[in-house]
Formats: structure tokens, sequence, C-alpha cells
């Protein structure tokens, strides 16, 4: 029957998808607007076709195939087989039609058509290797594998060099579960192929290794193909890494027993993912050093950063020995760079010994690039302040000049100042920041005087630092410490300051002890409120988590003075009772005392209903209740 | 302890850590008294979800609450005492003293508006179906129970099977798969080992009850729900439940589900075989033939999962019904939004065109084809059903931490399921056996 014909640009408009219907008017009560997307009834699809048979150019038929493969996408495989179907009335070789007809078919229960279709484009071009592959794998899935096996064989016979009839027959035999047939035809494949090519269907002998549970022959098999062909070693170790822990050891053996140094490296890289960096190097290094070991450095780098990436601290070293491995075998610039990156992995490893010569020796490299020189520098000066060799750290920062760009300079120093005043060397950390009126060195000279127990000079600085200076935790800790002293209400107070500086550099027991005697002065002044705070503050700290019972009978003590100080009402003594009883239950919490950590916390809630941390209190009664949800 | 929430939570109210509440004891000491307390369900209300709790806790004590449709997004007139301004000063929830004459006045305005007081009587014992060994998703309704703090217990296939579900007054549904197809999970997730723990439970449950396949035995759970509710249960059902629980009562005899549930393939004919006169909200579904397609059937409106079918969400509408004549649809759709945003689900909405003539519908998507809420009788009982996962997670992903209400403590969608926790309160009924 003849179609009318109209022209390609209305017959495309029409076929263009209809958005989803919305809105619509108000919908009667049976009424149903059809919203999904939609073709015009058939008419377009005839139009095509005809299109189709009556101009048959390459462009309109490609465009017809991206119809089609639109028809498919919306679940309409039967007009979709017609389009597919026209397109091959005209070009019987058409592989994208071919091909969507191998997908359009089957459920549409049609599959036995596509054979003679296959056969006629093999008709046309019998070495066309996607035909072939079409022929066998149709033949497969229509349960006819004596037919696949003859015309896997016929393939065979014309491109006897060939993976693709081995793999296709052997793929079809492994879908339908006859894995020993599918491995011998791989094996026979491997041997036709040759020796030359011997990484040749190793990839498909892994899988179908992996797919009978057979892990130790699947990471022998990828071992030959990561010999074969070093690019497949990341999807290699993709696969082998999920395999179950019980496994594991003779899956290595077979890798690291391997005469292959890719093979060897495989099993390295698997040994890093299941959490053995050290064995893993020991693996590796030699392998990747071996004679004949293909992209040495590019392999390098990965391990390095597979290493880096599992985040341990072992894990951190053996990344630093691979960054300076790979300094051996790349040339310069990159070299300098490698040993730099390799000594901050060193650093950042914990292991400051290994790292200083790493980094003397490439501050001293004057053939290195300057960017490289600068972050050994750096380094160097970050490595002696973390040692706490403080002189030898201004040495260095005074003697690198230029070399370091000037904000790392500055920062570098403020970390010199920082340490200085851990060390208690409150003159030194001064006279450091002598003219420096940056908001962060404003920020540390608070701190100094703070320490000195100069209070007011040590709230102005903070106050000139504002919320800028350092990271965000600084600020929040400055604010405390404003808070704090507000509440104190002394211009000095060397007492306090001595206190904070015992805290600073570690000492939380004196600390504590120290707060408690200076908050024994402020109740003799009558400053119930500021002696809350100090106390409030001491109870933090004996409180930390890790504190041992005794710290924590501490703490309890006095969180509960805090309270009793609360009650007692008097200016200023709000705001720290219901923050220490806040503290309290989250120790109680820790020490799994929840029925009396709920008590505090109704407490809380109940007798402080405007109090600032009621919202958190909240917080923790549902968590002490298990009301929380668990991700 | 009585009931344990999913996350190993403890359950509040009755029964905390093995005591008998303080709570409930400490109400029963009060003298009888005229002051009130108004628990707003306005904009006011600074946490909607634990009012509920407050008002089930006040009625568990055996006191009288009364729940003020349409007045002040539906807020709770309760009795005034130490105790209920204690749990309600603890969960943060507002509640304002009013006097006679304010009630007086509040009642007059009720009167006169599409408004009405509904008498909270007895609250529910509710139950939960979920396996003991919990998938790794979350329920709605479980959260909003534990945040809100009301108990509930846990049942499951041996329960039902054994009648167990007559001691309960309420029952919710969530991510069940009644047609016993694992909610076709191996599409995605083929490997997880969750999922073949779940096959093997429901394997070994099938057997034990004897069984041939985990679908019939599903089916006879969903017939045994249908009883539940027949006999005068109230039954609240979420996600997958609510499409597969229907397609597992009209399959009665016919085998829908895929060969992967019961080694043999779907019945050809399965479609033109349902009785739908047996389910209970939907008619005319068409089952999805292909196994290979993450969907149950045409029932679904936005068939998340489906591919291509996929469609976008919007929100959807809360209809305003009559407080007087229609008081049940009245308290479903208590909310201070009337206009809600939608969420996926497994089952995220229901085709008009496949809905019971008879079922009322609660909410729907202006202009679109589905619906979102629906209610219905069924016996002497009543069923709602709501699309959807989660409502404040639009596109929940297994594996995904689950949704914090306290960050969500005004969440309408949240409301809509409490109010059918509460809703149950307001009829005095016997559950026959």
């Amino acid at each position: 029957m003849r179609r009318r014909a109209r022209a390609p640009a209305a017959a495309e408009a029409a076929a263009r998808r209809r958005p989803v219907n919305r809105p619509v008017p108000a919908l009667a009560g049976v009424a149903e607007p059809g919203v999904y997307p939609r073709l015009t009834r058939g008419g377009s699809l005839w139009l095509v076709a005809a299109a189709l048979l009556v101009v048959p150019l390459h462009s309109v038929r490609a465009q017809v195939i991206g119809e089609a493969v639109e028809l498919e996408r919306t679940g309409r495989h039967d007009r979709a087989a017609v389009v597919y179907l026209a397109v091959l009335r005209g070009e019987p070789t058409n592989l994208a039609a071919l091909l969507g007809l191998e997908r359009v078919l089957p459920p549409l229960g049609r599959l036995p058509e596509l054979l003679p279709l296959v056969r006629r484009a093999l008709a046309r071009d019998s070495t066309n290797r996607a035909f072939r592959a079409l022929e066998v794998r149709t033949l497969a899935t229509l349960n006819e594998p004596d037919s696949a096996e003859d015309a896997a064989r016929r393939w065979i016979a014309l491109a006897p060099g060939d993976e693709g009839p081995y793999r296709e027959w052997a793929l079809a035999l492994a879908d339908a579960r006859r894995f020993d047939e599918a491995r011998a035809v791989l094996v026979a494949g491997q041997r036709a192929l040759g020796g030359s090519r011997a990484g040749a269907l190793a990839v498909e002998l892994a899988d179908l290794a992996a797919r009978r549970g057979d892990w130790e022959d699947a990471a022998r098999q990828w071992g030959r193909a990561a010999t074969a062909a070093p690019d497949q070693l990341p999807n290699a170790a993709a696969q082998l890494v999920d395999v179950a822990p019980g496994q594991r050891d003779r899956v290595t053996r077979a890798l690291v027993e391997d005469p292959s140094p890719v093979a060897r490296r495989l099993g390295a890289e698997l040994l890093l993912a299941w959490g053995d960096p050290a064995r893993a190097w020991a693996v590796f290094e030699p392998a990747v050093t071996a004679a004949g070991s293909p992209q040495a450095a590019f392999a390098l780098r990965r391990f390095a950063d597979l290493a880096g990436a599992r985040g341990t601290a072992e894990g951190r070293r053996v990344r630093a020995l691979a960054l300076a491995r790979l300094a051996d075998v790349v040339p310069q610039p990159v070299a300098a760079r490698a040993r730099a990156d390799a000594a901050r992995a060193l650093l950042d490893a914990g292991d400051f010994a290994a790292a200083r010569p790493v980094l003397e020796r490439l501050a001293a490299d004057s053939t290195a690039p300057a960017d490289a020189q600068a972050l050994a520098n750096t380094a160097l000066v970050e490595a002696l302040i973390r040692q706490d060799d403080l002189d030898a750290a201004t040495a260095r920062l005074a003697a690198v000049g230029d070399r370091v760009p000037a904000d790392d300079r500055a920062a570098l120093g403020r970390a010199l100042v920082r340490a200085r005043i851990r060390r208690g060397e409150l003159a030194r950390a001064d006279s450091a920041l002598a003219g420096d009126s940056s908001v962060d060195a404003a920020a540390l000279r608070g701190w100094v005087a703070l320490y000195r127990g100069d209070l007011k000079a040590g709230a102005d600085e903070f106050r000139a630092a504002g919320p800028y200076a350092g990271e965000r935790r600084d600020a929040v800790e400055r604010t405390a410490m404003l808070a704090l002293m507000q509440q104190v209400r002394r211009d000095r107070f060397p007492e306090l300051g001595d206190a904070l500086l015992t805290l600073a550099r570690g000492d939380s027991i004196g600390a504590v002890q120290a707060l408690r005697l200076t908050a024994g002065q402020l109740t003799a002044e009558g400053q119930r409120g500021g002696a809350a705070e100090l106390l409030l503050l001491a109870g933090r700290i004996a409180a930390r988590p890790g504190a041992g019972p005794e710290e924590q009978r501490t703490a309890a003590t006095l969180f509960a003075e805090v309270v009793r100080i609360g009650e007692g009402g008097g200016e200023g003594t709000g705001a720290a009772a219901p923050a220490a009883e806040l503290e309290w239950a989250r120790l109680l919490l820790r020490q799994l005392q929840a029925l009396e950590a709920v008590r505090h916390l109704e407490h809380l809630i109940l007798s402080y209903p405007e109090s600032a941390v009621v919202p958190e209190a909240r917080r923790e009664l549902e968590r002490a209740k298990g009301a929380v949800p668990k991700s | 302890m009585r009931a344990v929430g999913r996350t190993a939570g403890l359950a509040l109210g009755a029964d905390f850590l093995g005591a008998p509440s303080p709570l409930t004891a400490f109400y029963r000491l009060l003298p009888p008294s005229t002051a009130q307390l108004l628990l707003p369900m306005d904009d006011l209300q600074s946490d909607h979800l634990k009012a509920y709790g407050v008002a089930y806790r006040v009625v568990q004590a055996g006191l009288r609450a009364e729940w003020l449709l349409n007045y002040r997004g539906g807020s709770f007139l309760v009795p005034d005492g130490d105790a209920i301004r204690r749990d309600a000063a603890l969960a943060g929830v507002r509640v304002e003293p009013v006097t006679d004459t304010q009630v007086t006045a509040i009642k007059g305005e009720i009167e006169a508006s599409n408004m009405d007081a509904v008498p909270l009587e007895k609250a529910p014992k509710v139950a939960v179906y979920v396996p003991p060994n919990a998938p790794p998703w979350d329920d709605a309704v479980t959260m909003a129970l534990q945040y809100a703090g009301i108990p509930f217990a846990k049942v499951w296939d041996p329960e039902v099977m054994a009648g167990g579900l007559r001691t309960y007054d309420w029952l919710h549904l969530h991510h069940e798969d009644f047609t016993g197809q694992y909610s076709k999970f191996y599409l995605i997730y083929a490997g997880a080992p969750w999922l073949g723990e779940m096959v093997r439970f429901n394997g070994a449950a099938a057997r034990q009850l004897g069984f041939a396949s985990v679908p019939e035995l599903k089916k006879a759970v969903a017939r045994g729900i249908r009883d539940y509710v027949g006999n005068g249960g109230f039954l609240f059902a979420m996600c997958t439940a609510t499409e597969t629980l229907d397609l597992a009562l009209a399959a009665e005899g016919v085998d829908i589900a895929a060969a992967f549930a019961d080694g043999t393939p779907m019945d050809p004919q399965a479609d033109a075989k349902l009785d739908w006169s047996k389910a209970l909200a939907f008619t005319g579904g068409h089952l999805e033939p292909n196994p290979q397609v993450a969907s149950f059937s045409d029932i679904d409106g936005h068939q998340v999962n489906a591919g291509f079918r996929r469609q976008p969400l919007g929100a959807f509408k809360l209809f305003n019904f009559s407080a007087k004549i229609d008081p049940v649809p009245t308290m479903l759709v208590q909310s201070h939004r009337d206009v809600i945003p939608d969420f996926y689900g497994l089952t995220t909405s229901f085709m008009r065109s496949r809905l019971k003539p008879s079922i009322t519908v609660l909410g729907d998507e202006e202009g679109a084809p589905w619906v979102k809420y629906v209610h219905g009788d069924h016996g002497k009982g009543t069923w709602t059903f709501f699309g959807g996962h989660d409502p404040e997670d639009q596109q929940h992903q297994i594996g995904d931490p689950p949704t914090d209400l306290s960050l969500h403590p005004h969440s309408p969608g949240y409301r809509l399921i409490l109010n059918n926790v509460l809703f149950p309160a307001a009829k005095k009924r016997e559950l026959k056996t």
C-alpha cells in the first residue's frame, strides 16, 4: 500500500518527542491525559520507512537510525524494529541496523528473524568481523550451540590469526554456563594464536575463571594479560581486589611468584589494597626496577598515589619511598619535584629523620627548579619546628631569603612564634612579632599577652585580630577566651596566664589544678561568675576524651561545683551552670551512664529553658535515648 | 524493652529501659482539673512532629485530649498539668495555656468554621511489619515513631500467619515487596551481601511456614493483612508495600513472580487472570512482564527505576474536606502546609486510572495523571496508602544515611504519617479476632 509522502522536515517535526504534558486542564472523573512522550499515531513512522526506500542517502539513514534508537529508548521496540528492517532493505550491510535488531528483537520474541539478515550481510562481506561475531552470538542466543560452533569454525578458517571467533564462541558457551567448554575454546585459541601472543585471550580466561570462582587461575591469567599489555594492570587490580579474604594468599602467591615483573607489580598493588603496604613495597620495588619492567616511572607514580590513598601512616611512608624511588628514574626537573614530594610524604608519615637528609640535599641542589627548592626549604623549616629545634629553624628561615615566597616566609615565621609560645619563650615570641601588623600577628600577640597575665592587652589584640586570623578553629578559640575574660573582670591576672600557658604546653593536669586555684581567688573576691567560668574550663579539660578515670572524677566534681554556683545565683553565674550540666551529661554518656546523663539533661532543659545550650541538650537527650538514627 | 526501633533505639514513653514510664504513671495522680493546654500546630509550633508524641502520651495515660481539626493547623487540646508541661518542655514542643474563656472562644470558632473537635480516647497499639534482619534502607514511619516517642512493636510473616495482628490497632507496611520478588533489587544490587541474606532469610521463612516459594508466602501474608483490616484494623502503607500488596491480593492463584523468585516465569496470561475485586485500592492494573525492568506494574505513576519511563517530581496538594462531615480524611490531611514537595519511592504515586472508584484521594499533583495519598475502607477497618519512601529525602538510595528528623521538626510530609498514627485514637472500637 502506498503512503502519501510528506516533506522530510515535517516528518521530522512530527516524529519529535512531545514533552511531559503538564499542566493540563483539570481532569474529569475518569479522563486521563496522555502524558507520556509519544509520536503521532504511526504516521511519521511509515513516512520515515517510505523515505528510506525512496531516498537511500547515508545521511538520511544515519538520522533514521537515530530515530530508531530513540524509539528503542522509549520502549517502542516494535516500531524500532520496523525502522531497522527498513534500513536493511536499502542497505543490507548496515551494521548499526543489525545491532539494533539484535537489541530489539529478543523482547519481541522475534530473534530468529535476525539470522537470515546477518547471513545476507555476510554473503556480501564475508570477512566482516562484526557480522561474524553477530552470527555466532545470534546462534548462541537461539540456543543452537552446534550451529554457533560451526559459525565460529568457519570464521576461524577465514581469519586464523583473529582472537574474535574464539572470544565470541567462548562467551556464548559461558553465558550458557558451559564454563569448561568455554575455557577449552579459549585455551585452544591461545594455542592456535601462537607463543608470540602469549597474552591473547588472557583477559577472557581471567574473566571466565572469576565467574567460576577460581581466583587463583584468574590471577594467573590477569598476570599474563597485564604482561602482554601493561595498560590492563588497573583493570586486573580492579577485578581481583574484591577477592574474598580466604583466597587472597593464593592469589598473591600466584602473582608474586610469577617471573613477569608486571605480574609481580599487580600482586604488589593487591597487597597494598588489602592493607599490607610494607609487604607491597617489598614486592613492588624490585619488580619495578627489574630489567624489562616497562613504564617504571608511571608505575611508581601510580603506586605512590595508591599508597597515599590508604590514609594510614604506613601507607604514607610507603608513598614516600615510592616517590623517592621515582626521583631516581626520572630526569630533572621532574626528579627534584619528586624528591621534594617524597620528603613531604616522609614528613606526613612522621619520619622526620628520614625526611631531613632528603630535604637538605634538595635545598642545596642549585640545579633544582626554584619551586622545588622553595618546597624543600619550607618543608625543612617545618620539620625543624616539629622537631622542636627552634634555633636551627630560625637560622634556616633567615638563610633562605627570597628562595621562599614572602607569604610562605611569613607563615613560617608565625609557626616559629607559636612554637616559642608553647615553650614559654614569650619574650622571644614577642620580639619575633615586632613590626608585623598583620591580623595573624595580632592574634599571636594576644596569646602572648594573655599568657603573661595581661588580660586587657590580650583582649584588645584578639579584637584587633577579629575572626580572620588563622583557621576557623583558631577564631573560635579566641572568641571563647574573650568570653572568659569578660567574666573574669580583671585587667591583670598572672596566675590565670600561667594556668593557660600550662595548658598550652600540654600539661592538662597542671592546668586543671592551676585553674582551680585561680577560681578560688575569684570566689574570694566575690566574682562567682568568673569563678564558675574558670571551673567550667577546668572541668572541660579534665573531661576531654582520653582522660583517665581520676581526671574524669575531677571533671564531675568541677561540673557539680559550677552547677551549685549557678543554683546559688548571682551576677554572671547564669551561663556556666547549664553549660556545665551539658558537659557533665556528655561525660556520663562516654562513661555509658545513660540514665544519669538523661537526668542531668532533663534537669538542664527544665531549669534553664532560655539557655543557649538547650538545643544541644535536647540533641544529646535524644542520642542518650537512642532516638538519633545511626548511619 | 517492650518495643525496639530499627536502629536499635529505645522505645520512648512506655517501658523506657525496662521501667514503667514515669510520665504516664504521674499523670494518673493528677487531680481533676479544667485547666487546659493548647499544642498549636501552625507555624508557631517549635516541633510539630514531637507534638504528636506529646498528644499520644496524654491519651496513652488515659487522659482525654481533643484534636482540633483545621484549627491552627490541626492543634491539640490537652489537660494542663506539670507532667504534661514537663513532657512538652523536654520535647521542645510549644504549649499555650488556655483559660476556660479562651477554650470557649476556640470552640465557638470551630463551630462556626470548617473545623471540628475530635476527642482522642485510646492510644493505638502500633505494629510495624519488618523482617528481623533489617534491610539496609530506612523506614520513614519507624523514624517518625521514634522521633515522636511513640512505641511500636515489630511483626513479620510468622506473626501475621499466626494471627498475631489482632493484638494491634494499627499496622504499618513500608518497603516490603508482597509479590515476593525482593523489590527486583537483583537488577541493580546483584551480588550485594544484604540482598543474598534477604533471599536466604525469606526462603527459610517460606519453608518454615510451609510454602513452596517466597511469592506464595507473601501472598498469604497479604491476605492475612487484608483480613486484619477487614476485622477492624487500621493499615498504613508506604512505598512498595502499597502497590505490591494489592498485586499480591489480586493475583491469588496466579504466578506473577519472575523466575528468579520462584523458579518459574510469570504466567503469560497473568494480567488477564488478576482478580481486582480482592484488592484494596487498585483495579485494572497491568503487570510489568519484563523481569529485567525494575517496575511491578503500571499502577505507579513515576516508575523511578524503569529508565526511560521515569517521571520527574513535582509537588502534591492536600485536599480540603469538610471537617464536620468527613472527619476521617480531614484528620489524615492535617498539616500547616497544603502543598508538599514530592519524593520518590519504588512506588511513588498511583495512577488515577488504576484507582477503585470508591476510594478517597487525599492528595494529588494537580494536572498529573497520578495521585499521592489515598484512603479507603475495607470491612470494619480502614487503610491509607502514601506513595514514596521518605518525605524529606526526595531521591533516597540504599546506603544513604537515614533522615535525621531533628533537622526536619516541621516536616509536613512526616505530619501526614503521624496523622495516620493518631487517627485511630479518635475511634472507639474492639477488634474481633
